[in-house]
């Protein structure tokens, strides 16, 4: 098989700006809706949320399901009417437990809360209990602190891969990091006005994986382009980065393979806290190969064309292949 | 030879060394592995005090340390973050309700003076304060919010009132030695009335005396004030006239709060451990439940096993020999990477396992690159040994070059995530630098080794399908 990159990348193009474009759509829909990108979690804007399971070595405590119901009247009552309410459904499809999310309740307010609860469901396992509640001030500083950590990454590999390649080769390793970002944050706002999914703080660990990994995938590429430029230096840069997108094409298929063996198992089996997390892994690990193999390059080779520098000057790559034999 | 030999001699002492340290040094886990709560405490800036300094920050850290210890949970951990933050950690807590109550209040207390000519006014308080104190007990085991905030709203207006006859002294919560419960009535059980039983410090002692000397005989009262409200509703006390010569000596006083036990026993928690110079408050809590942290976690790590196990499959089934001896560098890599964070004491937390998982990834993408590398060499012609040299040799620099800018978004993010981020940027960053030896270092010395062994000296165990020509000459030249 051999990819015909070059040629045909007007298509690979517009199938990437299709995605990114729905996503900003959904992302502006999102801000109408929740005033941000994305569907929040209480990890951002403030909140409390609250998990309890029926404890089930309790003669007569587990016979009934969960009614919603009762929940949403204690709630009421308690003066917490705008608040959500989910069932925990067992893997017998059994609902054990339910999900409370609130404005930010003190010990006070929860511990009455969860008494009315339980006189009216049935008695909690507390070691099965899970409590998070986040000020709405801690949970700007951790979006901002995050934020603060991505673009800071972002400038170190830019200046790394203009050190070691060339700057124009860094700009477009950033240019596919943005697209590998902007494809997983678009799918989210999708999933989080269809699905109600939620982004919280593990979120923003992911898409910094996604960076991390996006940009291993194109600097592999970028490499081979750089090597076959020393070689070749009257090679024409389209079949350049042709042959060098073929000759990389196994090992990233392998690659990306590999990694997503883990991740998809972790989505098909493994508990709740890291299914959002794996998921959103997973697409941007496609999208990192996606744009790594059709979009770095293929716009590095314009960019070259354009700027009259598409067969390579003898003497333009002087820092080429440094790594000396020892060091293995 | 020889090098290879003493390169693999190195390996295994430290597959042997690394197996001893996870051995012997436990492995640290997070709370949501194991269960426990934490809390996150701002510390606020008073009108006086604009800015908080490090030094302040330890000041309330030293605090919030000894009414944690008085909580007596097992293994607490108290650390201060960022510039005005304290992450309380307490493991096998399922509901940090007293641990709550008991941090968040500044317990500043302090020992006040009637004013002169203020008794009338204060009878007609002392009588409003009672009669609202007991409606809002009474109104507690209702439920009726906004009853309970219009009085409560009363009550704070009466507060500010009597604070308003009273002038501070000098004696306060630093002066004391000791604070417990104590039954006035001899009951000990949960269900009788509580007081706070107070012994000063020498200095504490000689300030009570004098200010009970001052006021004698004269009628004015001693007011108690938690926090600059008074402390219940029999907070202040005339000191009888025999007293006018010398004062109350013995150092000792009750503060009579009518509590309930838990909240004598808080309070004296918190007078104890000292009053916090500043006005903190939660602003985050995260607890996970013993059993339900460990399920998930469970869960998730057999889930990534499962996947791994495929890994290890799929580089056999596709790279032959060679995949064979990255499986094994693999599982060196994972032992290796064990022992650091057990040896750096690396706190496991979920993300910080998702991070190793990656890393996983990270160190077969290394092996992939450099057995591509070498497949293309054989099918250029080249011999076994130079194919798998100059494999290694030209796949180094994309492992260099892409496992640094990990390391980079690795640092950005430890030295400016905060909590879980840091986690996952140190076991990602770790396993990263670990991976870079074990996928080259020892991935090639073993295939080296193998190498000098001739009945596996054979290129289709290394590239299938190559073309006839390419391999005979590549056995010749082997």
């Amino acid at each position: 098989m051999k990819l015909q990159v070059i040629q045909q990348r007007k298509l690979w193009w517009t199938i990437s700006l299709a995605i990114i474009f729905a996503g900003i759509v959904a992302m502006i829909l999102s801000w109408q809706k929740f005033g941000a990108p994305l569907r929040p979690s209480l990890d951002f804007v403030g909140g409390t949320r609250l998990q309890f399971e029926l404890d089930c070595t309790k003669a007569n405590n587990c016979q009934n399901p969960i009614d919603i119901a009762k929940a949403r009247s204690v709630l009421n009552t308690e003066g917490l009417g705008g608040s959500s309410i989910q069932a925990i459904t067992n893997r017998e499809g059994k609902q054990v437990g339910l999900t409370i999310r609130t404005a930010p309740l003190d010990g006070e307010q929860r511990t009455k809360l969860q008494t009315a609860l339980s006189q009216a469901i049935g008695t909690f396992d507390p070691a099965k209990t899970q409590i998070d509640t986040v000020g709405p001030v801690l949970g700007q500083q951790l979006f901002s602190s995050g934020l603060i950590a991505l673009l800071v990454s972002f400038a170190g590999i830019t200046v790394y891969l203009s050190l070691r390649f060339q700057f124009d080769y860094a700009v477009f390793a950033l240019v596919a990091l943005f697209h590998d970002v902007l494809i997983t944050m678009g799918i989210f706002a999708i999933m989080g006005l269809v699905l109600g999914t939620e982004v919280d703080s593990l979120f923003i660990v992911a898409l910094l994986t996604i960076v991390g990994f996006s940009v291993n995938d194109t600097v592999v590429i970028y490499d081979r382009v750089r090597e076959t430029i020393v070689r070749n230096p009257g090679q024409h840069i389209d079949s350049i980065v042709d042959a060098a997108v073929n000759e990389t094409l196994t090992r990233s298929i392998n690659t990306t393979l590999t990694t997503l063996l883990s991740l998809v198992s972790i989505v098909l089996f493994g508990g709740e806290t890291l299914k959002n997390f794996a998921l959103a892994l997973i697409i941007g690990f496609i999208a990192g190969a996606y744009s790594s193999i059709f979009i770095a390059s293929t716009l590095l080779a314009l960019w070259r064309e354009r700027t009259g520098k598409a067969i390579a000057a003898v003497a333009e790559e002087p820092v080429a292949l440094s790594s000396d034999e020892a060091s293995l | 030879m020889g090098r290879q030999r003493l390169l693999l001699l190195l390996i295994a002492a430290l597959v042997v060394g690394a197996i001893a340290i996870i051995w012997r040094v436990p492995t640290q886990l997070g709370l949501d592995l194991r269960g426990g709560s934490q809390l996150t405490i701002q510390v606020k800036p008073t009108e006086k005090v604009k800015e908080i300094k490090s030094d302040d920050l330890n000041a309330v850290r030293r605090v919030i340390e000894g009414r944690v210890n008085a909580l007596g949970v097992s293994e607490p951990l108290v650390v201060t973050s960022g510039n005005d933050q304290i992450i309380v950690q307490l493991p096998g807590v399922n509901d940090p309700i007293q641990a709550e109550r008991v941090l968040g209040g500044t317990a500043q207390l302090d020992f006040r003076r009637q004013k002169p000519g203020s008794d009338p006014q204060f009878r007609i308080e002392q009588q409003q304060l009672r009669e609202k104190l007991e409606i809002q007990a009474s109104l507690r085991k209702s439920n009726d919010t906004a009853a309970i905030a219009q009085n409560k709203a009363n009550l704070d207006k009466t507060y500010a009132a009597i604070a308003n006859l009273f002038e501070k002294t000098e004696l306060t919560g630093e002066n004391l030695k000791d604070a417990y419960p104590s039954s006035p009535s001899g009951q000990t059980t949960a269900q009788s009335i509580w007081d706070v039983a107070l012994e000063f410090d020498q200095r504490g002692g000689e300030l009570f005396a004098e200010l009970t000397k001052s006021l004698a005989g004269t009628g004015r009262t001693l007011g108690i004030f938690l926090d600059g409200i008074p402390v219940g509703p029999n907070f202040a006390y005339s000191v009888p006239v025999q007293y006018a010569e010398t004062g109350i000596n013995g150092g000792r006083a009750v503060i009579e709060g009518r509590f309930d036990l838990e909240t004598a026993r808080d309070l004296a928690i918190q007078l104890k451990g000292g009053a916090l110079p500043f006005p903190v408050a939660v602003v985050e809590n995260r607890t996970v439940g013993a059993t339900l942290g460990r399920d998930s976690i469970q869960r998730s790590i057999y889930a990534a096993l499962f996947g791994l196990a495929l890994v290890l499959v799929f580089m056999v089934f596709y790279y032959r020999l060679p995949g064979v001896l990255a499986d094994i560098s693999l599982l060196v890599y994972a032992i290796l990477t064990f022992a650091a964070f057990n040896l750096l004491g690396v706190t496991l937390t979920l993300p910080g396992i998702a991070g190793f998982i990656l890393s996983i990834g990270m160190a077969v993408d290394a092996n992939v690159l450099i057995f591509e590398r070498t497949r293309e060499e054989l099918r250029a012609g080249k011999s076994l040994y130079r194919s798998v040299e100059s494999g290694f040799y030209r796949a180094f620099s994309s492992i260099l070059d892409s496992n640094v800018t990990t390391v980079i978004a690795c640092l950005a993010l430890f030295y400016f995530g905060a909590g879980l981020v840091k986690g996952f940027a140190l076991t990602l960053g770790i396993g990263v630098v670990i991976s870079m030896f074990t996928a080259i270092t020892c991935c090639r010395t073993l295939l080296l080794y193998v190498l000098g062994i001739q009945s596996l000296r054979k290129p289709e165990y290394f590239c299938p399908k190559l073309p006839a020509g390419t391999k005979s000459e590549a056995s010749v030249i082997s």
